[in-house]
């Protein structure tokens, strides 16, 4: 069973030529190739499987009309037979139109909480086609342009410390200052007897601040 | 345990913003929401999950998608997971649904947020995105990291958990956790980092991080001088 089902994914990770597109020879025609034309090269190769188009080595489209949806379940299988078997990121694209928008949450659930991946919903082929070549772009863009992706900033954790140990009551701005060049971290605050703290600030504080740290 | 009902947390302004989506969660899926002030996100549906809600029109303009964007990257930082869910924007009654063609830079924002690998949902009002916010919270506690401690912290605590709560890049989350789960702040100064990632429920490598920072030496020198804006910074003192 698994060796049928693994076959029609064998294609699976194709070399895409840089700013081009493989499609599924079912897509000659099609009006999503027809308005990709232009705006990006696409090809059209046979045995590509489950996958609809190929946008780089390592990501690909598996499209769902409102045909299928409507159809039943068989794209469900499609997509858990394409997640078993590839290790290619998967976007589905999925047409929602009024009479598909009842299927649309299950099918979300179904991609993206429960399979893991990537979904975007289109109204018709030409959504699709504009979307596609978004992506497209996307990819052959510099990474660090993308304004969504963790930026690596280290800060000075000074600033931070004091405001951390200005929370403690009766602390303000002075008092923090004074305690965290005496004891050097909170670490060391922490773990400071009602005494020791009494040496830089006063009875009553150093009373309040030992409370509240240590119990 | 199954039948415990969902925790989430909710930031103070969805509650002007979305009240509907609130009070959906509440009433129809049996959630217990606690509002409260998170500093980025505007849910969290998990220890280590939150969830930013943008309207579509967010991501139309540039300046307001540079915004999301901000508290995307601040998101990062903190949390493991994070979800945006893209919510249609509602139109006001009698304005007629504008039919227009799906502008190109809604699908530049996706392509930009799909390469972040940031996981995107979409939801066609506030009662959908509150379905959507239930459902993963489930998928969280069936993975075993849902919120596992009240939200609601008594009296003291609340100074105490406004403590943990400027340690940076530390989750609404774990500060909770830390509240309810250790004795003390000098408890949470003398723990090791593994038993910070148990108790406040943090990666080991975040944990490591805190841990740096409750023993990191201060040193008067790198305090960036500022200038008080008001110009009376040295007087008082």
């Amino acid at each position: 069973m698994t060796t049928k089902a693994n076959f029609p994914v064998t294609a699976g990770p194709v070399v895409v030529p840089y700013g081009h597109v493989i499609g599924n020879e079912k897509w000659r025609g099609s009006e999503i190739a027809q308005r990709l034309q232009g705006k990006i090269r696409l090809i059209f190769e046979d045995g590509l499987g489950l996958v609809d188009f190929h946008l780089s080595n390592r990501t690909c489209i598996l499209y769902i009309s409102e045909a299928d949806l409507v159809a039943g379940n068989e794209f469900k299988r499609r997509l858990v037979r394409f997640r078993n078997a590839s290790s290619l990121g998967g976007i589905v694209i999925v047409e929602r139109t009024q009479i598909s928008d009842q299927y649309f949450l299950p099918v979300q659930k179904l991609v993206v909480l429960e399979l893991g991946m990537v979904l975007f919903p289109v109204a018709n082929q030409g959504e699709a086609s504009q979307l596609i070549t978004q992506l497209v772009r996307e990819q052959s863009k510099d990474e660090n342009s993308n304004p969504f992706l963790r930026k690596q900033c280290s800060q000075l954790a000074e600033p931070s410390l004091l405001r951390t140990v200005q929370q403690i009551p009766g602390v303000g701005k002075t008092k923090a200052l004074l305690l965290l060049q005496q004891f050097g971290s909170i670490h060391w605050l922490c773990n400071a007897s009602v005494k020791e703290l009494e040496l830089v600030v006063g009875q009553t504080v150093a009373q309040q601040i030992y409370n509240f740290l240590c119990s | 345990q199954r039948s415990a009902p969902l925790r989430l947390l909710a930031a103070g302004r969805e509650l002007c913003a979305a009240p509907g989506l609130i009070s959906a969660l509440r009433a129809a899926h049996g959630a217990e929401v606690r509002v409260c002030a998170l500093r980025a996100g505007s849910y969290v549906v998990s220890s280590r999950t939150a969830v930013e809600r943008s309207l579509r029109s967010e991501l139309l303009s540039p300046r307001r998608r540079n915004k999301v964007a901000q508290r995307i990257q601040r998101l990062q930082r903190v949390f493991e997971r994070i979800v945006v869910i893209v919510e249609k924007d509602r139109h006001r009654p009698g304005e007629a649904p504008c039919r227009a063609q799906r502008p190109q830079c809604y699908d530049a924002a996706l392509s930009a947020l799909a390469r972040a690998g940031l996981r995107v949902l979409f939801s066609s009002g506030q009662e959908e995105t509150a379905a959507l916010l239930r459902d993963l919270a489930w998928a969280e506690r069936r993975e075993d990291a849902a919120l596992a401690v009240p939200a609601a912290v008594e009296g003291r605590r609340q100074e105490t958990l406004n403590f943990y709560l400027t340690i940076p890049d530390l989750g609404y989350p774990a500060a909770l956790n830390m509240c309810h789960r250790f004795a003390s702040v000098r408890a949470v100064a003398n723990s090791s980092p593994s038993a910070l990632a148990a108790g406040a429920q943090l990666s080991l490598q975040k944990a490591e991080q805190i841990h740096r920072y409750l023993r990191y030496t201060f040193d008067r020198q790198l305090l960036p001088e500022s200038p008080d804006p008001k110009g009376r910074s040295t007087a008082r003192s």
